[in-house]
């Protein structure tokens, strides 16, 4: 099997409080190979974004990183220094955000901003920077791209705004992309053409693309294979195929079921029982078990990981025949 | 088996005004949130609007309860013209007609109990006395589903599906013939999402209500409504039943708009249109059709006339010029 070029071993992460640390992520591990799109699905809460900030070095200051690696090809993130952490991000692994916005100055002009980020990292006069800048912006598929150079994040449409962060965070040929929630923010018929549009790169670019987000219709057109998440931990591993033919954990079922489909008609759809539990009042053992349809005693003991054949695992007992990774 | 009308909205419109000149007084400009749109609600359906961000849903939606004061137009409920009803009779109306709102966070006062809150409207419209009045909040408390324990807590106290589901209880407190529903599940994940939309259908069916959903989530509308109106740029562009509306759409935005739902099926490898460019201003939209810029098949009466929304087959309507000959041929 080709090496993955990005590995997460054991990886918790949490807030430290006067009660002692809250895990807000859990012991999880998965890997990124080369060229492939990795899904991370959950619902608000279950540390998706914190996981991926984890990966940047991005996290808010009160959430710190316990304890597990982070492997770049063979260099280990966590070891090393802010500054060259620094050199690592942008360039070798970048990351657009939700809301492009947000994410964008409003004081500086795009050209500006996709500049700065180019000289940073790469050896390049203004000039010639400038150039790049506009040869990303016309293969992000933007009109006027010389004008809109010298505009303002302002004067763009959601849409627009997402591709220019897409020109930026691209500009520097990084190796992997995290995406986390990219088009949540933006109408279907926009998210039809951003979506295309960051296919059309990873296949020009040859990028491994990590894809976090909750709409399970984005899981199932764009990755290759899909970790799904509640809670903090990675309950199921697998195939993209096979998680919407044959999904696993009961969790899964349970999502896969809750939404309505445009091809099928029912009265009323099935739903998950409850809520997501706060970390602060995690349940002991199964995190999931509270709200499970097949919860039983053995449930009160933390279940491993299971692999239940070679395209997908499983963090559940029902899984307990399979060898345990 | 023949249906009553119950909502009738006629020639809609709804205008905001751009402000300009040295002082700012001058309106030199509108932005045609909702533009001239006409459509019937039935007693006992579920009525879907769906659209993308701006195309005016939300605004029709207030504009229907005098929420938003209409440019013009006309809104009859139960035959009876609301535009024209003065405060007093309008404030008894709305005891018929209520709204839940997409988010729970910002539509309930933090400073008031729930019980307090889904009190309010009962105190407002007189209804029962103080002890009725509780056993009335009980009551309503059970059928969405919330433990009669919660009446003492506060909204910040609950999770985003247990406030919508507050939310919807105060609107089901006076009794309504009529709930708009504006993105009520928008805020909430998937699991949350199908909960609400059950209880909504559960209430439907007990308390024979009908709803005006609105929302920007495809598959949701279709699950959800009898029928669909698709609005772009404050235009109702198509109009029918859900399976004709899903199975074939007849305008082109409709088709494009409905080829772009992500589907939760890997295997389905299917043809989309991707349209070009983005929604125009709706302070200066394109003349003719609204939506002739981004047709994959605009001709060149599109780009002059404005299509009008007209039933096509029985049941089903569409604005859009590509529809118009069979007129033509009778012109010809």
């Amino acid at each position: 099997m080709e090496e993955p070029i990005l590995k997460v071993e054991n990886l918790e992460v949490g807030v430290k409080k006067d009660t002692g640390f809250m895990n807000i992520v859990n012991n999880i591990s998965f890997f990124l190979k080369k060229g492939e799109t990795l899904g991370i699905v959950g619902e608000s809460g279950c540390g998706k974004s914190m996981t991926s900030l984890s990966i940047m070095d991005l996290t808010p200051a009160s959430v710190s990183l316990k304890s597990g690696k982070i492997l770049l090809k063979d260099k280990d993130l966590t070891a090393m220094r802010k500054n060259e952490r620094r050199k690592v991000r942008g360039k070798e692994i970048a990351m657009i955000f939700q809301e492009p916005m947000t994410s964008l100055n409003p004081v500086y002009t795009i050209g500006y901003q996709i500049v700065e980020m180019i000289r940073n990292h790469q050896n390049m006069t203004k000039k010639q920077a400038y150039q790049h800048a506009l040869n990303m912006l016309q293969l992000v598929g933007i009109p006027r791209a010389d004008e809109i150079l010298h505009e303002y994040p302002h004067q763009l449409s959601g849409g627009m705004r997402q591709r220019v962060m897409i020109a930026m965070v691209l500009s520097c040929s990084p190796e992997i992309l995290i995406a986390d929630e990219p088009t949540t923010a933006l109408d279907v018929t926009i998210q039809a053409q951003i979506l295309e549009l960051m296919k059309s790169l990873q296949e020009e670019m040859n990028m491994s693309i990590i894809l976090i987000t909750h709409d399970l219709g984005v899981v199932a057109e764009m990755c290759d294979r899909v970790v799904v998440m509640y809670a903090g931990e990675i309950v199921e591993e697998s195939e993209v195929h096979e998680l919407f033919e044959n999904p696993k954990h009961p969790y899964t079922k349970g999502l896969l079921e809750s939404l309505p489909d445009v091809d099928e008609d029912r009265e009323y759809l099935s739903s998950i029982k409850g809520t997501v539990p706060s970390p602060s009042e995690m349940p002991e053992g199964c995190r999931f078990a509270p709200r499970c349809a097949f919860a039983s005693e053995k449930c009160q003991e933390d279940p491993p990981v299971f692999r239940v054949n070679q395209k997908s695992s499983c963090k559940c007992w029902l899984f307990e025949d399979s060898t345990a990774e | 088996m023949e249906k009553n009308v119950l909502l009738e909205v006629n020639h809609l419109k709804k205008y905001f005004p751009i402000k300009g000149g040295i002082f700012g007084k001058k309106t030199i400009q509108h932005v045609k949130a909702v533009d001239d749109i006409s459509f019937q609600v039935f007693e006992g359906e579920t009525l879907g609007i769906v659209g993308e961000s701006g195309c005016g849903k939300s605004t029709t939606g207030r504009a229907i309860l005098r929420l938003i004061e209409p440019t013009s137009g006309d809104v009859f409920f139960e035959g009876r013209n609301i535009l024209e009803m003065n405060k007093r009779q309008m404030r008894a109306l709305r005891k018929d007609m209520q709204i839940v709102f997409q988010d729970p966070f910002a539509s309930l006062n933090p400073r008031m109990k729930v019980k307090e809150i889904i009190e309010e409207p009962l105190i407002n419209f007189k209804m029962h006395d103080s002890a009725a009045r509780k056993k009335r909040v009980a009551e309503l408390l059970e059928q969405v589903g919330l433990a009669p324990s919660h009446v003492d807590r506060y909204p910040h106290e609950f999770s985003g599906g247990q406030r919508q589901r507050i939310g919807i209880a105060r609107a089901l407190a006076t009794n309504p013939k009529l709930i708009i529903a504006d993105e009520p599940v928008s805020g909430l994940d998937v699991s949350i999402q199908s909960q609400v939309l059950n209880l909504l259908k559960d209430l439907q069916k007990e308390l024979g209500l009908t709803y005006i959903f609105i929302s920007h989530d495809l598959s949701v509308v279709k699950h959800f409504c009898d029928r669909i109106g698709v609005m772009y740029l404050g235009k109702m562009v198509e109009m029918g039943s859900k399976h004709e509306l899903y199975n074939r759409p007849l305008h082109p935005y409709a088709r494009a708009l409905l080829s772009a739902i992500p589907r939760p099926n890997p295997k389905l490898k299917k043809e989309r249109i991707i349209l070009k460019g983005d929604v125009p201003s709706p302070s200066n939209p394109p003349d003719g059709c609204s939506f002739h810029p981004r047709c994959e098949e605009c001709m060149s009466i599109c780009k002059e006339k404005t299509p009008d929304l007209e039933e096509k087959e029985p049941g089903r309507y569409v604005a859009c010029h590509l529809y118009d000959q069979e007129d033509q041929e009778k012109i010809i």
